[in-house]
Order: structure tokens, then sequence, then C-alpha cells
């Protein structure tokens, strides 16, 4: 639990392997003026620490037959909510649902493999005695993801 | 898509830095081969890139925001210029065009409720933004993890 302390060559790896996962070791080791051990090593420690939980790819939902992407914001009676997170999980197409704090109860991301699929989920989700109001809205175009924008010097160690 | 594209993105969903050398063997194929059938995977778009998945708590985060967003309707604001702006700020890691209630959606992840006012500020500052409405939630859940970084 908790944060945990890296240095600027953890930062470098991490940065690297945000744009491309598969960087080469040896890239890295260039950058940082260091052997490779020693990057292979860093990479160790910091899934070892659990900074690094994996790495994965990133994939077009779209080739992937989730043609439609939405959010719901949900609106639901009191002391309901986890009846309508267990609801929701396990609708399918359902990929991620939360309790929130702000304008609405429930934050919901939604896939289908067409708007007439969406819309039947949406109108499903909103027959639910428990909830109250059901606001989507539909993604357009490719979504931006930017792994970069995660602020990691404030974990630097700070030198006093 | 193949039966051997499903597979090498099986591979490298689970670990994006599995060998190419690696899954020939898994799968029966020469290396040539996997190296080609990814150089094409990522020329369709199917794959759009690989990334490290890192722990946000352990990297000083308490929680998400959901920013959704509204744009003015006038001719000198556009929904495209304001999304560049978004993608570019510190912390926000998923944003999009959208349909229906809202215009924008940008998902951030925040350090502390000090944090979430200075990005929603920050947000309601951009030109061409009529109205914020926006949510929070704790906590180190996955979101989506096949399309999305966390």
């Amino acid at each position: 639990m908790g944060k945990q302390k890296i240095d600027p060559t953890d930062i470098t790896i991490l940065r690297n392997l945000q744009q491309d996962a598969r960087t080469k070791y040896s890239d890295i080791a260039k950058q940082c003026n260091v052997s490779v051990d020693t990057i292979i090593k860093r990479y160790r420690k910091l899934q070892q620490q659990g900074i690094i939980k994996n790495t994965t790819l990133l994939l077009d939902p779209r080739r992937f037959g989730d043609e439609i992407i939405a959010n719901f914001s949900i609106d639901i009676e009191p002391q309901s909510t986890t009846e309508v997170l267990n609801y929701l999980q396990k609708q399918p197409g359902i990929l991620f649902s939360t309790h929130s704090l702000g304008e609405y109860d429930i934050f919901t991301i939604a896939a289908a493999k067409n708007m007439n699929e969406m819309n039947n989920l949406k109108e499903k989700i909103q027959s639910h005695n428990m909830i109250r109001e059901v606001k989507t809205s539909i993604w357009v175009d490719q979504f931006l993801l930017c792994p970069q924008n995660f602020e990691l010097e404030p974990l630097l160690e700070t030198q006093q | 898509m193949s039966e051997l594209d499903k597979k090498i993105v099986e591979y490298l969903t689970d670990n994006a830095r599995m060998s190419f050398r690696q899954i020939a063997q898994e799968t029966d194929k020469s290396t040539d081969t996997i190296i080609n059938h990814y150089t094409s995977l990522i020329e369709t778009g199917d794959i759009r890139g690989s990334t490290v998945v890192l722990d946000t708590d352990k990297i000083g985060y308490e929680g998400i925001a959901a920013f959704e967003i509204d744009v003015t309707s006038s001719e000198e604001t556009n929904s495209d210029n304001i999304l560049e702006t978004l993608i570019k700020m510190p912390n926000i890691i998923v944003a999009t065009k959208t349909v229906g209630e809202h215009d924008l959606l940008a998902l951030a992840v925040i350090h502390d409720l000090k944090h979430y006012q200075q990005i929603s500020a920050e947000i309601a500052q951009i030109q061409g933004v009529k109205n914020l409405s926006s949510n929070i939630w704790s906590g180190n859940q996955k979101i989506m993890p096949k399309y999305f970084i966390i």
C-alpha cells in the first residue's frame, strides 16, 4: 500500500515502456548510460515493488467486435448501490461499473457490437426497478489514450 | 483475423514483452512468421500499441475522475480542439468525443480531493467548455484491461 520511492533511472524505464512495452532493455540502458544488467535488475525490482503490474497490448475495440463503446451515468434509488452494481456486473457488454461520487451514483462503461445492441442494453438496465435514470454518451472516433500523462516525478526521493 | 493472429494477440496481451521466438515455439511457427503477422497487426491498426500497466495506488493516485464536458456552440470552438488540449494535460489518461448527453469525456487519475478540484478548475477554464459534470471513485479497479491503460 501507498506511494513507493523511485529514482530517475526507474522513471526512464517506465516512460519508455509506457510508450512501447517492447522497448529493448539495451535501448533504455543507452539512454541512462548504465549497463543492460542494471536495467533488467531495475525492471524486476519495479515488478517486485508492485509498481509494474504487467505489460499489455492496446487494442482497437472495433477490430474485436466491440464497435460501439459508451458510458452510462446512472441514478439509483437510495441504498441500492450493492444490488445495482451486482446486477450490472452480470450484464454482458458492461465492461466496468463503479459506485461514484458526484453528479450520479454509478459510472459504467459498456461495449456492444452495434447501436441496436447498445440500445437494448440501455433499455434493459433502465427497466431495473432500483434504477431511476440512465444517461448515455456514445464514444465517437477513436478514443485517445495517454499513458505518459501519469505523473511519476513526485515519486522521486527528495534530495535534501 | 486469423487464428494465429488471435494467438499472438492473446500472448502479448498477457505479456507484451514476450519474445517473438517464444511465441513461435508455442505456436509451432517460425519466428519470421510471427514477426510478419505482428507487423501487419500493427499496420492494420488492430494493435494500437503496447504499454506497461502501473499500480496507480503505488504511484500515488487515490482515485479516478470522469469529467463529462459540454461544449459551447459557436464557430470558434470545436470539440476537436478541446480534445487535443485535454489529452495533453497531465493526469488525463483517456479522452474521447461523445454523442448523447455530453460532448466529451475525459478520465483522469487523481492524487486526492484537492488535486481533483485543481483538474476540474483547469478543464473548466479551457476555451469553449460550457459545462462540466464529474464523478469520482476511489481505488485501483481495472477499467477495461484489453483497451485501456488501467
